[in-house]
């Protein structure tokens, strides 16, 4: 974002918002690798997937309406997307491991 | 106009009849018999000008830069040819209405009976030979229909599979031929053709030209080497028989024999193909008839014979003989189709046309009886019946024909010869059907049929006594008409009359008849030589036929066997490695030149990205092997990081696409993945013997050389200056002259929308393609099971989930609320993308996959039976409208008099929403969008309900997923 117009407003949240999110994701990913077992990963990468992100939207709405001049709000439909289908790959994912472990404690007995 | 209008009509009728209901066979001959009347009116109506010696015409330019026209062209000779086809027609329609029964489904044999009339009548009035051989084919296909009727009768279906081998194999030789003769004279039209008669007979290509025109004719008139097929072509319906096999079909071959007759004839080669096939035909065919057992078969053989005479008469080169030809044209053709029609009454009220099972039906049917006798008269060439003249005709050219050598003799005695089996076959056809002690143990009691079975019958027999005692004042205008219009000024003396005086030809009618009689007796009183054709009934063309037919077959398979692989490793192999080889060919010659635009400088973010994406390539390419569901994950990152790369280079559609795209993609391999076992686990010695350690070196130092190959490739294209000169075109031109901002979208449905358009249809293909190969699919045994997980109730949901709950039970209960939740959103959303694609990154192809992937997370959470219970979606349906949306889009064009597809704007200024920019680039795009939904949902969805599917060993299960 270099657009030399944008007002300070804008600029200063935005750029910490920007750095916020990707801190986030970044710690979700470390957590991601670090963390013992799948469901303590779960939770990691949700850090980045909602309010890492949420974030980046914020900054979008904000420079996107200083640039056009108009309030922007097409990001809370991204918003809306984002919380209805994370649910869903993580339950399916949890089901997954579930089943996973139970055939795994299954064999062993 | 009239022309056209007799061509036009029956195909017309044709599309009707198509479209009625089943059972309305009188509608249906009705409309037939209007059709077939109407087309004799109509030629008849243009009597004054042919018989003022006019040719009329009609030409409707198609194509004027190439020289294609439709041109349809009556003189004469065609014009006969019409009323014989017309006439022929209607009385075979009205011998049809009670032949066929109300059982049978009449739409089709009455659709396929006018559009076979059409085609004949195109042969007829044709003026341009490649539409001739157009027309050609057509009779053929027709044909090929009509004999498969019944297409339930396994003889059926052998029968017109050989007849549409046969005369097929015919048609493309006529083809070439026509193609010689074309260039040879400089023009297709037959009035070309037949002014350059001196030009073609001296030309080197004439022997070539003429074989090939010669295999053409002699297959489709049943002539040896080919006259096998008409008998098993016997298994059509009568009516069938009596109008194709006999009256009309058949005479196409010596019809175009005797139309290009002037500048063909009248060389020694000419004489021994058409005069040689001919003979063989005569007396094969005579001798063959008088030793079968059924009715049709004996009428089947000696039409071979009496085409055969034709084309003898044909081959003589005189034209005295041509004449004769062309009325024993006439002449067979009402006795014959009189004779089958007899014959199918016969079958009809008896049941059985086996000549050793009847006898005496003329006490039960004496009508028919009468009728069969006299037009088997005519067969025999019976003085005052019009089967006499033509044979006098034949046997006064046949004395003279041969000269004074030993084919002086010999043509003679061969017409001789076969007039004596004719005479013996008429006999037995008459004899053994009609006479002697009432038939017992039918399978039904013969009794006269209804007056409208016997009318055509016998109408045509009248025909046959009156030319038979009347030639001059029946049809010796007509003929004159024909021979003029063949011959023009050669037009020599001819006289049709009954008595020419004693002469040798006379003399020789009465030997056929005396030795005939007597041939009959001989064989009669000895009984059981009438089973088998003595000498020839070893030599079967059909078992030629059949081995020749077996062993292409089987070579073909052995050629597919050893030159393909039913791999997909080594299919993949050739296909890349057979790309490679066209793509190394110029590089080979011009060598690969790498430009010298400024490169990018690397970005260690975008570095990285490239490092991930390679790694998981490599990993998938690994785990390909044995790990499928790792594989698939890892080509779906590198598919996520090639996505990304578009979005880092400003490509916000190419990177939407390949987004969708990969989601569509790995679903698809997913639900496939199911019926494959889960891993394979090899001994580890197998794993790593010599061999497999060498192949899987091969592939991988195959896989590097063509990825470093395109990798070249793409740089020296994207480093050459001529690459950037494209872009400013389409950059330039997008939005004045075409009128969208997004130059992506643009490009597909604008500057390239045909290509589009081709696209799409081949994705519909492939999509009906994919749905129809799995809806015959079975799943193999061991992997029908349902899932361990759903077995062992470890999970619950699945394909077979109770589809009357309202929610799923179990563990699915949230993600099914959810997604049904976002179904709605996302079709919001594909609309939306849909909408703006013209002008903003998006599209109908994003639009569709959008939808498609909705859909596909509603199957997922619910199961196949709990979606299709409350939502039923045709993907058929879908692509079908998708298709015609962008054929309409593309048609708009045609009303403001611009090309195909040029887009089309229309401003809308409505009350309220105000100014509306409507273009037919949009319908275009929905049309896209239609087709994708349907096309990727018809494939999932094929794939999807393979879970519902049960082994097929076992009984089809409580639950069929068949219906989609």
């Amino acid at each position: 974002m270099t657009t030399p117009g944008l007002p300070l407003w804008v600029t200063v949240p935005g750029t910490l918002l920007l750095v916020a999110g990707g801190l986030l994701a970044m710690i979700g990913a470390l957590g991601l690798v670090r963390l013992r077992d799948f469901p303590s990963r779960m939770h990691a990468p949700t850090i980045g997937t909602t309010l890492g992100s949420g974030c980046v939207l914020v900054t979008s709405m904000l420079v996107s309406s200083a640039m056009l001049g108009r309030p922007v709000a097409h990001e809370l439909l991204i918003t809306l997307f984002v919380v209805v289908t994370a649910p869903i790959t993580a339950m399916l994912l949890m089901r997954a491991a579930v089943y996973r472990d139970a055939i795994r404690k299954r064999s062993r007995r | 106009m009239t022309l056209a209008l007799i061509v036009l009509l029956p195909f017309l009728g044709s599309l009707c009849a198509a479209c009625l209901p089943a059972s309305a066979r009188n509608a249906e001959a009705w409309l037939a018999g209007i059709v077939a009347t109407g087309c004799a009116a109509l030629a008849a109506s243009l009597f004054p000008e042919i018989a003022a010696g006019h040719v009329v015409r009609l030409s409707i330019p198609w194509l004027p830069q190439a020289g294609l026209e439709l041109y349809l062209r009556m003189d004469g000779y065609a014009w006969l040819f019409t009323l014989l086809v017309s006439v022929m027609g209607a009385l075979v329609v009205l011998y049809a209405r009670y032949y066929m029964s109300p059982r049978d489904p009449v739409p089709r044999f009455f659709s396929f009976l006018m559009a076979f009339m059409g085609s004949m009548l195109g042969i007829v009035l044709s003026g341009n030979l490649i539409q001739l051989v157009v027309f050609w084919e057509l009779t053929s296909i027709t044909s090929f229909m009509l004999i498969a009727y019944w297409y339930h009768r396994p003889e059926a279906r052998h029968g017109a599979r050989m007849a549409a081998i046969v005369t097929g194999g015919g048609g493309l030789s006529l083809l070439l031929a026509v193609l010689m003769l074309g260039q040879i004279v400089g023009s297709y039209s037959l009035d070309d053709v037949l002014a350059a008669g001196d030009l073609i007979r001296a030309h080197r290509w004439y022997p070539a030209m003429l074989v090939l025109l010669a295999a053409a004719v002699l297959t489709k008139s049943a002539q040896f080497p080919f006259h096998f097929w008409l008998p098993h072509a016997m298994a059509a319906p009568t009516p069938v028989s009596a109008y194709l096999h006999s009256a009309t079909m058949v005479k196409a071959g010596v019809f175009l024999l005797a139309r290009l007759w002037p500048a063909l004839a009248g060389t020694e080669l000419w004489f021994w193909l058409i005069c040689g096939g001919g003979a063989a035909s005569l007396l094969l065919g005579a001798a063959s008839a008088t030793f079968q057992r059924d009715m049709k078969a004996v009428l089947a053989y000696s039409t071979v014979s009496h085409l055969g005479l034709i084309t003898m008469l044909l081959g003589m080169n005189s034209e005295l003989a041509l004449i004769a030809a062309v009325f024993h044209m006439m002449n067979h053709a009402t006795f014959k189709a009189s004779l089958f029609m007899a014959t199918g009454i016969v079958d009809h009220e008896t049941g059985t046309r086996d000549l050793s099972r009847l006898s005496g039906l003329r006490h039960a049917m004496p009508l028919t009886a009468t009728v069969a006798f006299v037009a088997a008269g005519a067969m025999a060439g019976v003085p005052l019946l019009n089967g006499f003249l033509s044979k006098e005709m034949f046997f006064t050219e046949s004395l003279q024909a041969g000269g004074t050598g030993g084919l002086g003799i010999a043509l003679p005695a061969l017409a001789g010869l076969a007039g004596v089996f004719s005479v013996a076959y008429s006999l037995r056809f008459i004899h053994q059907v009609f006479f002697g002690p009432p038939a017992t143990a039918l399978p039904r009691t013969p009794r006269e049929p209804t007056r409208g079975m016997l009318l055509p019958s016998a109408l045509l027999v009248l025909g046959c006594l009156l030319i038979g005692m009347l030639p001059e004042r029946t049809v010796g205008g007509a003929l004159a008409i024909a021979a003029h219009a063949l011959l023009g000024d050669r037009l020599p003396d001819y006289r049709l009359a009954i008595w020419h005086g004693f002469t040798a030809s006379l003399l020789m009618s009465f030997v056929a008849l005396a030795g005939g009689t007597a041939l009959y007796v001989v064989l009669y009183v000895r009984g059981r030589a009438l089973r088998r054709t003595p000498l020839i009934s070893r030599l079967s063309g059909k078992r030629g036929f059949d081995v020749l037919n077996v062993t292409i077959f089987r070579g073909a398979r052995r050629f597919v066997r050893t030159a393909f692989s039913q791999r997909l490793q080594v299919q993949l192999l050739l296909i890349v490695g057979a790309a490679a080889v066209a793509a190394l060919l110029p590089l080979w010659r011009g060598g690969l030149a790498f430009g010298d635009a400024p490169l990018t400088p690397l970005d260690p973010t975008f570095a990285m990205l490239w490092l991930a994406g390679a790694i998981c390539a490599v990993g998938a390419a690994v785990q390909a092997k044995f790990h499928r569901l790792m594989a698939l994950i890892m080509v779906g990152c590198v598919g996520l990081v090639t996505s990304l790369t578009f979005a880092w280079f400003s490509a916000p559609d190419l990177a939407l696409t390949q987004l969708t795209v990969e989601v569509i993609t790995t679903v698809l391999i997913l639900l496939g993945l199911r019926w494959l076992p889960r891993r394979i686990q090899f001994q580890e010695p197998l794993r790593h013997t010599l061999r497999a350690r060498l192949r899987r070196s091969r592939d991988a130092a195959f896989a590097i050389a063509i990825g470093v190959g395109m990798a070249a490739l793409a740089f020296a294209m994207l480093t050459r200056p001529g690459a950037s000169r494209l872009g400013p075109f389409f950059l330039q031109n997008a939005l004045e002259p075409a009128g969208g901002r997004n130059v992506v979208n643009v490009i597909l449905v604008d500057f390239r929308a045909f290509d589009t358009l081709g696209e799409i249809t081949v994705v519909g293909i492939v999509a009906l393609v994919v749905y129809a190969l799995l809806r015959r699919f079975r799943p193999a045994a061991e992997s029908i099971d349902v899932p361990r997980a759903q077995r062992e109730g470890l999970i619950g949901g699945g394909a077979h989930a109770d589809p009357r709950a309202l929610l799923p039970e179990g563990d699915l209960k949230i993600p099914a609320v959810l997604g049904r939740l976002l179904l709605p959103l996302a079709a919001l959303v594909s609309v939306y993308f849909l909408l703006r694609g013209h002008d903003a990154p998006g599209g109908g192809f994003v639009g569709g996959l959008i939808l498609a992937t909705a859909m596909i997370v509603q199957y997922m959470v619910g199961g196949a039976l709990w979606v299709e219970s409350r939502l039923r979606i045709h993907p058929q349906v879908w692509i079908a409208l998708g298709l015609l949306a962008a054929v309409a889009a593309g048609l708009a064009a045609w009303f403001a008099a611009r090309p195909f597809l040029t887009a089309q704007v229309l401003e809308l200024h409505a009350p309220l929403i105000g100014t509306v920019h409507l273009s037919s680039v949009l319908l275009f795009d929905l049309g896209v969008y239609l087709l994708v939904v349907g096309a990727a949902l018809l494939m999932l969805v094929a794939l999807a309900h393979q879970s519902l599917r049960s082994p097929r060993r076992e009984l089809p299960g409580a639950v069929d997923g068949a219906a989609l």
